[in-house]
């Protein structure tokens, strides 16, 4: 079922302001929401985050007052966008129960992704991040279980996705220099990869955006331990993301995809979309973001001669949908979990050279404690056994299964290999030996 | 290490001229590149050649500044390899042809680094500055010729994103020789 958002017809603008009280929108019930309704939720707020800070960005790198007009007026209304989506989370999630949320759509989102994305080096992009946001689940989920919350993660995430390790988090910490990937062009990549790219550049920025705020909230010394070193694997992911886009793309093109991206999104919100109340919001939205979208064309042809029909001639083939990942996630985990980065490219971890610059920032953040580790560790000491939910049998690794040889797992034997200076900068791994 | 031979001056020249020739030949081959397969080859190449050269420097060099320098030619070109190595995983090139990264030097490039590691140790620093200076400025013909007008959108992107850096090479190399 194709959708051409260029051939439909929007919202005028004129009406599309709302007042405070059609804002303030009626939260979903927290024990009955589906929970990949939640998930729209807080994605289709991450992509009106970055259509309000894209817009903002525009309109400080422009001299063209009408341009800026114009802008303005678009971004007042992705703003109360935002508004309408964000206040559908309801105050009875606390800031550890929403963390949960936010890490199953960069589960299930870059699952999706990964399984849909007609570029391999793109795929393997995806598939990369996607082992390190899996990780990232399964450390809060311990910590949810450890500070009383009175709910389980499962409960919040559903028979939907298993919750388990991934990647593990004292492993991502990496040099800034191998977060960053050769991007796309515009001219010659598939239109689905653009898309694509956007989507996750947007759901990683409000995540990272999130945790920098927020992550300063618990008042348990051990959450925001947890909540900063991860924020800072979220800094990891908005440029190893961002720096997939064209770089060469220039403003006006830039703004006709997010508009574009805008619309694949609402309507694929509106296609899959179980509460009937909130799939009203969508397609509402999606009304909005179509007039958005022809604006913005029409700015590209006046300023640039350029035409958002040869830029997006086919339309989008299908809805992006929040489904189960389990098998994929298993076979990711399988062949990719002992990948690193170096540059552009995702090599063993055992391939890289002595003194690679991985070893050294390893050693410089991870001396001292490392929050991820303690969390499990704490869980296991407190209650004999760490948080996992696992559905469908054994974990895939043995060195990560909840009682295997860790020791096995490549990333620690090659770390430990390092020799001497990074042991000493490193006690706690010292003391593992 | 090299020592000074008996006939390690005229040798040395002899050196010198060849690179010289090989390099003003090279920057007009580079000139001429419009297709993918040729920019992949040469473009690789260029970067092999100063990894492999920055790693006799590191060993040779006596001079900090030379020896940072040959570090930032190591680090960066081994980057730029890394760039090449996934634009040619992407679909935007490999849809319609399957290009590999070369196995090895050509000759040209080879006989450079011949004789960068028969350069006589009182003569190594300047020997390892001309030819910086001779494939930095192939590399930058390279890079904005096919980046202005390659026939392979992800390559030309590639192109155009690494000539800044290589620019920047270049432009200390010459402010090393002026010392």
């Amino acid at each position: 079922m194709p959708f051409n958002p260029l051939a439909e017809r929007g919202m005028p603008l004129d009406r599309q302001l709302r007042s405070w009280s059609e804002l303030n929108v009626q939260p979903y019930r927290t024990d009955a929401v589906h929970p990949y309704t939640r998930c729209r939720a807080i994605l289709m707020n991450g992509v009106e985050v970055e259509a309000a800070i894209f817009s903002h960005q525009f309109n400080r790198n422009t001299p063209d007052v009408k341009l800026k007009q114009i802008l303005a007026q678009v971004r007042r209304i992705e703003q109360q966008q935002q508004k309408a989506v964000n206040w559908l989370l309801p105050a009875q999630e606390n800031v550890l129960e929403v963390t949960i949320g936010y890490e199953q759509v960069a589960v299930d989102l870059t699952a999706w992704l990964g399984r849909n994305e007609p570029d391999p080096y793109l795929r393997q992009v995806y598939e990369f991040g996607l082992l390190e946001d899996f990780d990232h689940l399964y450390r809060y989920a311990n910590l949810m279980d450890l500070l009383g919350n009175g709910r389980k993660a499962e409960e919040i995430t559903g028979n939907y996705t298993e919750i388990m390790p991934g990647r593990p988090t004292i492993f991502e910490h990496r040099d800034p220099r191998d977060e960053l990937r050769r991007p796309m062009t515009v001219q010659a990549a598939h239109r689905q990869s653009m898309l694509n790219a956007l989507t996750l550049v947007s759901a990683e920025q409000q995540t990272m955006n999130y945790y920098m705020n927020f992550g300063n909230r618990p008042a348990n010394p051990l959450a925001r331990a947890l909540y900063l070193e991860i924020a800072q694997i979220e800094e990891q992911h908005v440029s190893h993301y961002e720096s997939c886009l064209d770089p060469e793309m220039g403003w006006l093109t830039n703004w006709l995809l997010h508009e574009y991206h805008e619309c694949w999104l609402y309507w694929s919100c509106m296609e899959t979309e179980v509460d009937p109340r909130i799939r009203a919001i969508w397609e509402l939205h999606l009304s909005m973001e179509l007039e958005h979208l022809r604006i913005a064309a029409q700015c590209l042809l006046e300023i640039e001669g350029k035409d958002a029909a040869e830029l997006f001639p086919e339309g989008v083939q299908a809805p992006m949908t929040f489904e189960e990942n389990k098998a994929y996630l298993r076979d990711v985990l399988a062949r990719q979990v002992d990948l690193t980065a170096w540059d552009s490219e995702f090599v063993p971890v055992d391939s890289l050279p002595d003194g690679h610059r991985y070893f050294a920032y390893q050693a410089a953040v991870n001396k001292g404690g490392v929050p991820s580790e303690d969390v499990i560790a704490r869980r296991r000491t407190q209650q004999g056994k760490e948080y996992r939910f696992q559905s469908d049998g054994e974990y895939p690794v043995a060195a990560l299964q909840e009682n295997g040889p860790h020791d096995d797992l490549g990333y620690w034997r090659r770390v430990r290999t390092q020799g001497a200076e990074v042991k000493e900068r490193m006690p706690e791994m010292a003391e593992q030996d | 290490m090299a020592q000074k031979g008996k006939h390690g001056g005229v040798r040395g020249a002899v050196d010198k001229v060849a690179d010289t020739v090989g390099g003003m030949m090279g920057k007009a081959s580079a000139a001429t590149v419009s297709t993918a397969d040729s920019f992949v080859e040469n473009a690789a190449i260029g970067d092999m050649y100063e990894i492999e050269a920055a790693r006799i420097a590191l060993q040779r060099s006596r001079s900090e500044p030379v020896r940072v320098f040959a570090q930032m030619m190591l680090d960066d070109h081994t980057t730029a390899t890394h760039q090449m190595m996934s634009a040619l995983r992407t679909s935007e090139v490999s849809r319609s042809q399957s290009l590999q990264l070369p196995a090895g030097l050509d000759t040209r490039r080879s006989s450079m680094i011949d004789h960068l590691r028969k350069a006589d140790d009182a003569d190594f620093d300047k020997r390892y500055l001309e030819q910086q200076q001779m494939a930095h400025s192939e590399t930058e013909t390279l890079l904005s010729g096919y980046g202005e007008s390659g026939d392979n959108p992800q390559l030309a992107s590639l192109a155009r994103s690494a000539l800044p850096m290589v620019q920047r090479h270049k432009a200390m190399v010459e402010r090393m020789m002026q010392r």
